[in-house]
């Protein structure tokens, strides 16, 4: 009997690797905007600016005080309301990007604040001006910080991913929904959605890992 | 070469300088001390616009600070300002730490700013040391790093606040030396320091401040000698009995 079904699923392999493959776009894109523009609005949230740090502080509040994957509806199911129509991939890497933005937004916020005040005093004093201050001074003493929890994050985020599967996204979640459905063996086949889900993120958590370690042996060797 | 009329600074609803009035000349070395929370910190940060004055006119080397629109990054690049804590850039060599505004504010040519602050870190005795990191340097070479940094954009001026408090007692000198040095060669200097021998020494006046006032000013031979206000008198009693 088993061996009836792991021939099945081996059958469907080329339709799991394409599922896995769907999972590494979805969330390789949606890192790659959601890093970049998690630390834009990480910076201005960590500067003085009077106005767009409340506005990116509530926004970060109420995505990070709602579900994922309501957010992913709204995206799908109601931007068509007001006339922005979106494809089911599109719409997940803009809820992921979004997603990742906000969480990645507050670590590169606390980065930058745990960078003490006196560095700033000293490159201000000499006349830098704010982004050679951002640059050179304050980023590059906050990326060790910031650097750990950011993999982590992106394995959460990865995992995240699956939740675009609702809307009809075909990543390795959803292959596996639709696999169940033939091979009606849901530990084998979800076995096998896990199995390839960690294999994406076991090497990040590995990096991450050995980056705080790294890290925190650092701190005593390169103290203020 | 600085000038304070009538300057406020509120904290809040703190009153950190109280109608602040004082002039200083190129090639003058002011010394400044007073007690703990007096506002010495806030007078000389408020030169370079670490703090922002609210009331009255701050014009140094012809421009005005008090105004907000003036270039600050420009002005700042003529204002070398040495910490109590160093501030050093600890990601960055002693000679990565003096070459970085060099190069980024005045366009020095790497080259160029190299050759700079290697001849200052040998002017301050650290010849030696260009490539240690902060963390490999002990107290007193690291503010004479710190001095070599601000010195490195050829100053105008330079600012030091309590320079030697952070520092081991066996070190002060050392630091204390470049700035002897410093005053020596010309520099407008404003040092805000409890080291009496150096303001005897060094300083062409003493200012005493209290509670965000300057309670009185004077040559250090005058001020040590014959201090007029009795608070002053009482300050000089407590730290020169140390
Ligand atoms: N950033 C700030 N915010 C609020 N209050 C401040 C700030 N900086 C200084 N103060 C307050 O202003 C007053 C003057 O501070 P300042 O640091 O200028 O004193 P100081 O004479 O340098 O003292 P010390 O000898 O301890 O360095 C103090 O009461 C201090 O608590
Ligand atoms: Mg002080």
């Amino acid at each position: 009997m088993w061996s009836f079904y792991i021939e099945q699923l081996i059958h469907s392999l080329p339709f799991f690797l394409k599922g896995l493959w769907m999972t590494i776009a979805v969330s390789g894109l949606s890192l790659l905007a959601g890093t970049a523009i998690g630390f834009i609005w990480g910076i201005l949230r960590a500067s003085r600016s009077r106005f767009v740090k409340p506005l990116i502080g509530a926004w970060v509040d109420v995505v990070r005080g709602t579900p994922f994957l309501v957010q992913v509806f709204i995206i799908f199911f109601l931007l068509p309301e007001f006339g922005i129509q979106l494809e089911a991939f599109p719409a997940a890497v803009i809820a992921l990007t979004n997603l990742a933005a906000c969480f990645i937004c507050e670590i590169v916020a606390a980065g930058i604040q745990a960078v003490p005040s006196g560095q700033m005093e000293a490159a201000t004093s000499t006349g830098l001006n704010a982004l050679q201050q951002l640059r050179y001074v304050i980023l590059p003493q906050s990326m060790r910080i910031i650097l750990p929890p950011l993999v982590g994050q992106f394995v959460l985020l990865i995992k995240d991913s699956s939740v675009v599967s609702a809307i009809g996204v075909m990543d390795v979640t959803r292959v596996g929904w639709l696999t169940v459905q033939r091979v009606p063996q849901g530990l084998l086949v979800f076995g096998l959605v896990a199995v390839l889900y960690f294999v994406i993120c076991y090497p990040l958590i590995r990096i991450s890992n050995s980056m705080e370690k790294r890290m925190s042996a650092g701190v005593t060797l390169n103290k203020m | 070469m600085i000038e304070f009329r009538d300057v406020h600074k509120w904290f809040g609803e703190l009153h950190v300088l109280k109608g602040i009035n004082l002039k200083v000349d190129p090639a003058e070395v002011l010394v400044v001390c007073g007690p703990s929370g007096s506002g010495k910190s806030t007078l000389i940060r408020c030169i370079n616009r670490l703090e922002p004055i609210q009331k009255g006119a701050l014009i140094v080397d012809t421009m005005k600070v008090h105004e907000s629109k003036t270039n600050m990054t420009r002005l700042r690049a003529e204002i070398g300002f040495v910490f109590q804590q160093f501030n050093l850039y600890p990601h960055m060599t002693a000679l990565q730490n003096v070459t970085l505004a060099p190069m980024k504010v005045r366009k020095t040519a790497k080259k160029e700013a190299e050759d700079q602050g290697r001849y200052v870190l040998e002017k301050v005795g650290l010849g030696d040391k260009l490539h240690q990191y902060p963390a490999q340097l002990s107290g007193g070479q690291q503010q004479r790093v710190a001095i070599a940094r601000g010195l490195c954009m050829r100053p105008k001026i330079m600012l030091f606040d309590e320079p030697t408090s952070a520092l081991d007692p066996e070190m002060i000198n050392e630091v204390l030396e470049v700035m002897r040095n410093l005053a020596r060669e010309g520099m407008t200097m404003i040092v805000v320091t409890h080291e009496m021998g150096f303001a005897r020494e060094v300083a062409h006046r003493v200012a005493f401040m209290d509670f965000g006032e300057l309670m009185e000013i004077a040559p250090p031979r005058e001020f040590f000698a014959h201090p007029k206000s009795e608070r002053t008198k009482l300050f000089l009693s407590k730290i020169l009995t140390h």
